[in-house]
């Protein structure tokens, strides 16, 4: 017989019907029915084959503690993999495969390896595949010719390559109270915090709330359940100050009190809402969190376990309750509790015949006996199943006389045919977050043979069965018999969805394994996706015996996040295909609508050419540089960090954190300053402006602005806290356009308004103010590609104005825009120093920037730059590099001294930058090499074998363009 | 003087984008106020800075850290030690405030260019905004005027509650594009309206 | 990891950066006594328990705050401002729940 629909009250909308998909053949369902409610509804009983013996596997329990039934959804070209049946809603359209199988779930080719069980034992894939290569098929070289089979024969569903299209969201949430599960413990939380006038949250993972007391009968409050939770619920939902969350697994328990979960908002429909997200991540920071998580119920391990039909007797009831599906005609109970019996009972209320209760305990209670005698059948207490029967489906099992105490098997095995066998082991408080945000372990409770959570290192209480506390419901008593396992021969399964037997836990044993924590790495026991919701503490159990410990001594693994699968996508949110934010420059849309080809640097977006249709990288910038040192040229320079330094101390903060002097800078003039870091080494250089007496505008490098802000906080902050400086960043609030070249005082004289450009009026390093196409600008002469060049400020919101004026006054005279390719190539010939040669390893020795160094006072690095390590001549240090085969050179290539291309070694220095310099007509670079200064005018050889680079290069001066700088300053 | 130019560019979309109901979840605006001014205290001359900012703005600025006064055009809110952010409709308050404030008491810098200001208002505003930052914007941990500094990722934002359903956000200019179409986002699920 | 900022109250983890062992001393910027630099600029201590340290809360008010966390739980035990804020006067924030 097959499972069936029943017309049973439940969550089923049998109004309205659902048509879906299972590995190809459409089913219909019903709104709030799963996956697995609405296929075994249709009579299906096999959902997937097994881990490693590719077993068929049908459904064991109804909710997220699912070790068999995985499936995987298609949603156009996006797969997901491992979703638990018993916790996909379905809607109109879904499809859905079965996993693990080739080629079909019901004829499997790899269900041979059933046959060859000890090969795959404990630690297989570890014993055979691990280890030295002796022999042409052994060890590591062995499983490189296996492991295409094995990986297609093991393991769980295939994840897809497309790309994930859907919505995720994040949503952070704070609150007085936060209840996690919605059972009658959680309800009353929640009610009580309510009650408060707190803020408060309900997690519930189920679409509905409520748990089981929605169907599992009794009383609450001297009301029937399931009203009680209907009245409460909406009771709940007319308070204003109560957010309700179902579909929302709660997953992680961190620091500061602070609960992630996972809402499912749109997984049940067929299609997203637009605007709605898939799956919005939550991040909820609570001031106390009750944790009324429920509790799971264990299967028993035995021989056959895992047969189709083997179903937790919870689950089943749920199904036949909850569900409207019978998930047996003739159905059996294995218990070693009494709760099982409640759970019969309900059973036969949905319609189903129940042949046997078999109990292994010699003793049950009045309560039991009771039930047992209202749901018929036969009662065989002291009895124990011993095998299961059928094929894919359960056609009947073996019992034994049993002795609980002793864990033996007497008298002959007895055949009891039924089509579904409901197990109970015993139950086992869902403590997983409660876990995670535990002081020390958790603490074994010998009644209930189960783990209650640990003593809290946070904000919460435990609350109802998640606390062990089992007085509410149908009031039975919970507490088992202390026994795991039936040792009858055959597989018997502990961790059903990684396949591992009782037997593979204690060869584990055997071979050394006493650690709980190495034997679940060994044996994988728990690792799977269920996250051994079904497994840990049967597992523990046969451990501990193997051992000769009791369980408490053996004691259990931390759980850890996630409690259930979490999509990554749902923790990426927002910034799924999108990582990172876009800093762009006033002038952004102008570079890109010029065809400019943009570079990310950092954050932000900066033109690399400016190419013309048919050019090259190359020729574009060969172009621009010719063009700028002939004509002129004009860079975005937006993007330079800056930093207003106020106050009657600023001058004063400079000169502690520069290696230069700036009290001594003139207002309205700008220095190059240069930084080093405490321990000598130098960070950062830029020019400082004095805007007034206590005002300077500080530059940085692009790259290094925020740190150097961050950095010059920490010194004020805790080292000099006396000073009066403000430190505000002020990158944002100014444009920057870099004029370059013979002709840009031409250009400039000819557009600013107010103020006079000559020499005279505007000197190097001078600062003056005028307008530009009536907006308000600050000009500095000051240079980086060795031009006649200018930096004109503007307010950012006018930078793209004063930008098109610039660019319209240097059409007569030949100005072009350049990028960063061009300005790289002009400071590489003029020997400047950036971020490639600024590298955190070198000094300003090292850099011959040694003049910048003042001996007037003490600055920042000036006590740690003098280390005899740190003065060595024969340091790297900066020089030029002139290629001699008319070859490109490659940045980060070693440079050596022998001209043998084989020789891999004797490195003395290497190349920081490259470029085709237009001026010398040649390939050029900058590198740091032993002994700098020494070598100029000495052969060297790139050597770059990666990049199959050998040839002969000239050391030289750093200054390889106009070195006396006649052009800057004319 | 020229106009300022939006940072916003074509990401700015005037009108109403996923609105299924009778009005938007949130409408969202860019306020280009004329002026944007930060003025600090020297540590002790808190005091005199807020009674400067209340001589040359009218701004009466409540004690306490976060502590902020706002008006239909013109708004002010502390957001650091001893830091306070003035924002008026009209141009020319910082040189005002220059006047006002010396440096023996404090510094003022321009901020007018570097950050750009855009308002999030409507029933779900706090919706919208509790997915970008992780701080609490319920009333009462998240009072009327009141101030925050806080980030969205690399994006540094200080936000003044500036009605029951109203959030003024300041972003670094070079930010505002990316922000601005990243808080579009966020606002299609509940509908929204640019103005 | 929430962080109590003198300034912002409870913030997320994520609006600070570490900014190094607070237990350090730096010599007066004229010392040459290289073994204190020496101390100063490499020398830490690897505390199990309560250790003093500098974060700034760069995704909030900037400020520079010393605290003792356990590096061992993360429980913080102290945090103030490391610049002293003489006028600072904790926002008159209501208790969460309270009417509006
Ligand atoms: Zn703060």
């Amino acid at each position: 017989m097959s499972p069936r629909r029943t017309n049973a009250p439940g969550r089923v909308d049998r109004a309205r019907s659902i048509r879906f998909s299972f590995d190809g053949k459409i089913f219909a369902g019903h709104p709030g029915d799963t996956l697995a409610s609405a296929l075994m509804a249709n009579g299906v009983t096999l959902f997937g084959r097994s881990f490693k013996y590719h077993r068929p596997r049908g459904v064991l329990t109804a909710g997220v503690d699912e070790p068999n039934a995985l499936v995987t959804l298609i949603r156009g070209d996006v797969r997901e993999p491992n979703l638990p049946a018993t916790q996909v809603e379905i809607y109109e359209g879904l499809e859905a495969v079965s996993q693990n199988r080739f080629p079909s779930l019901s004829f499997d080719v790899g269900a041979v390896n059933q046959l060859g069980g000890k090969l795959l034992g404990a630690g297989f894939y570890y014993k055979t595949f691990m280890g030295p290569v002796i022999g042409p098929l052994k060890g590591t070289r062995f499983w490189m010719f296996c492991e295409h089979f094995i990986r297609r024969a093991a393991g769980l569903g295939r994840a897809g390559t497309a790309k994930d299209t859907a919505r995720y969201e994040r949503m952070n949430a704070f609150c007085d109270v936060l209840v996690v599960g919605s059972g009658p413990a959680g309800l009353k939380a929640a009610r009580e915090a309510a009650g408060d006038g707190g803020r408060v949250i309900l997690l519930e993972m189920d679409p509905l709330f409520g748990g089981s007391a929605r169907w599992s009968g009794g009383r609450i409050e001297g009301t029937d359940a399931a009203h009680w939770v209907e009245e409460t619920v909406s009771g709940l939902r007319e308070l204003p100050n109560v957010r309700l969350l179902s579909r929302t697994a709660a997953w992680g328990y961190y620091d500061g009190n602070t609960i992630a979960a996972t809402e499912r908002v749109a997984d049940h429909k067929r299609e997203a809402a637009k605007g709605e997200p898939r799956q919005r991540h939550w991040v909820i920071r609570a001031k106390k969190v009750v944790l009324a998580t429920g509790a799971f119920e264990r299967p028993i391990v035995f021989a056959g376990n895992d047969r189709p039909g083997v179903m937790l007797a919870s689950a089943a009831a749920r199904y036949a309750s909850d569900f409207s599906v019978l998930p047996g005609e003739r159905i059996a109970v294995f218990a070693n509790n009494d709760s099982a019996y409640a759970n019969a009972a309900l059973l036969r209320e949905a319609g189903a015949t129940i042949v046997a209760i078999v109990d292994m305990r010699a003793a049950i209670s009045e309560d039991a006996r009771r039930l047992a005698s209202e749901c018929g059948g036969e009662l065989l207490t002291g009895h124990a199943v011993v095998a299961t029967e059928g094929g894919k489906g359960l056609t009947g099992f073996k019992v034994q006389k049993f002795d609980a105490a002793t864990g033996s098997l007497t008298g002959d095995p007895r055949v009891i045919s039924a089509d579904l066998l409901a197990v109970s082991g015993g139950w086992s408080p869902a403590i997983h977050l409660a876990s995670q945000a535990g002081a020390g372990k958790a603490e074994w409770d010998a009644t209930l043979q189960a783990f209650l959570p640990p003593k809290p290192a946070q904000d919460w209480t435990a609350v109802g069965t998640a606390a062990g506390d089992f007085s509410g419901g149908h009031g039975l008593d919970v507490a088992p018999a202390p026994v795991f396992e039936i040792r009858a021969g055959g597989k018997a399964f502990v961790d059903f969805q990684h396949d591992v037997t009782a037997d593979d836990v204690r060869l584990a044993h055997r071979e050394g394994f006493v650690s709980v924590e190495h034997l679940k790495r060994y044996t994988t026991l728990g690792m799977a996706t269920d996250q051994g919701k079904t497994s840990n503490v049967p597992g523990l159990a046969i451990m501990a015996e193997a051992l000769g410990k009791p369980i408490p001594e053996v004691g259990t693994t931390r759980f850890r996040a996630p409690f259930s699968p979490v999509s990554i996508g749902a923790i990426g949110a927002e910034r799924i295909g999108d990582l990172r934010p876009d800093r762009l420059t006033p002038m952004h849309d102008w570079h890109v609508g010029q065809g400019a080809k943009m570079y990310p640097a950092g954050l932000w977006h900066r033109p690399a050419i400016y190419g013309a249709p048919g050019e090259t990288v190359e020729q574009a910038y060969i172009r621009e540089t010719k063009a700028t040192r002939s004509a002129a040229g004009i860079v975005d320079v937006s993007t330079l960090g800056k930093i207003m330094v106020q106050g009657p101390d600023a001058a004063e903060f400079l000169d502690r954190v520069y290696t230069n002097l700036f009290s001594t800078l003139p207002i309205n003039k700008a220095r190059y300053g240069l930084m080093l870091r405490e321990d000598g080494f130098a960070y950062d250089d830029g020019t400082t402006w004095r805007l007034a007496e206590h005002d300077f505008l500080m530059t940085t490098t692009t790259a290094n602005a925020g740190k150097v802000m961050q950095n010059l906080e920490y010194f004020l902050d805790v080292y000099w806290p006396d000073m009066k400086v403000t430190l505000t960043s002020v990158t944002d609030e100014w444009a920057g356009a870099s004029i370059a070249g013979p002709r840009a005082r031409d250009i400039l004289a000819s557009v600013v308004a107010g103020t006079a450009v000559d020499n005279e009026t505007l000197p190097f390093m001078g600062i003056v103010r005028g307008e530009v196409a009536g907006v308000p600008v600050m000009i500095c002469r000051l240079s980086f590609s060795g031009e006649l060049a200018y930096e004109v400020y503007s307010g950012a919101g006018h930078g793209q104005q004063v930008w098109d004026a610039l660019i319209e006054a240097g059409q007569p005279f030949g100005l072009v825009p350049y990028g960063l390719e061009a300005l790289g190539t002009m400071r590489i010939e003029k020997g400047h120093v950036t971020g490639a040669e600024i590298d955190g390893r070198t000094t300003a020795r090292d850099l011959y920037l040694d003049w910048m160094l003042s001996k007037k006072k003490p600055f920042v690095g000036s006590a740690m730059m003098d280390r005899e390590g740190l003065v060595d001549e024969n340091r790297i240090r900066l020089v030029g590099l002139v290629s001699l085969d008319g070859r490109p050179l490659n940045g980060g290539a070693h440079l050596v001294e022998h001209n043998d291309p084989t020789a891999l070694r004797d490195s003395i220095g290497h190349i920081t930058a490259v470029c085709f310099s237009p001026s010398l007509g040649k390939y050029i670079g900058l590198a740091l090499v032993k002994g700098g200064k020494k070598r100029h005018g000495t052969r060297a050889y790139v050597s770059d074998p990666l990049r199959g680079r050998f040839g002969p290069v000239e050391i030289v001066s750093h200054h390889m363009f106009d070195p006396e700088g006649k052009r800057m300053h004319g | 003087m020229a106009e300022q130019l939006s940072p916003l560019g074509a990401a700015w979309k005037p009108g109403r984008h996923n609105v299924t109901g009778a009005a938007p979840g949130v409408v969202l605006t860019e306020t280009r106020p004329g002026s944007i001014v930060q003025v600090a205290a020297w540590p002790g001359d808190e005091k005199a800075v807020i009674d400067a900012i209340r001589a040359v703005a009218g701004l009466k600025l409540p004690d306490g850290a976060g502590g902020g006064i706002a008006t239909e055009h013109k708004a002010a809110f502390g957001f650091a030690p001893g830091k306070f952010m003035v924002v008026t409709q009209v141009e020319g308050i910082e040189a005002e405030l220059l006047k006002a404030i010396p440096i023996t008491v404090g510094t003022v810098t321009g901020l007018s260019h570097g950050r750009t200001a855009l308002r999030v208002s409507g029933p779900k505003a706090e919706w919208v905004l509790a997915k970008l930052y992780a701080i609490d914007f319920a009333l009462p941990a998240f009072p009327l005027h009141a101030g925050r500094s806080t980030m969205h990722h690399d994006v540094f934002t200080q936000i003044q509650r500036t009605g029951a359903d109203q959030f003024d956000l300041y972003v670094f200019r070079s930010f505002a594009r990316s922000f601005w179409t990243t808080l579009c986002h966020a606002a299609e699920e509940v509908g929204y309206e640019v103005r | 990891m929430l962080i109590t900022c003198p300034y912002c109250g409870p913030r997320d983890l994520a609006e600070f950066t570490y900014q190094g062992d607070a237990n350090r001393a730096r010599p007066d910027p004229a010392s040459t006594d290289q073994a204190a630099w020496n101390v100063y600029t490499y020398d830490r201590v690897n505390t199990l328990g309560d250790h003093a340290e500098y974060w700034q809360h760069s995704g909030g008010c900037r400020a520079h705050l010393k605290m003792v966390r356990s590096t061992l739980t993360h429980a913080i035990s102290s945090v103030e401002f490391v610049r002293p804020h003489p006028g600072h006067k904790p926002s008159s924030r209501r208790k969460p729940g309270a009417a509006p």
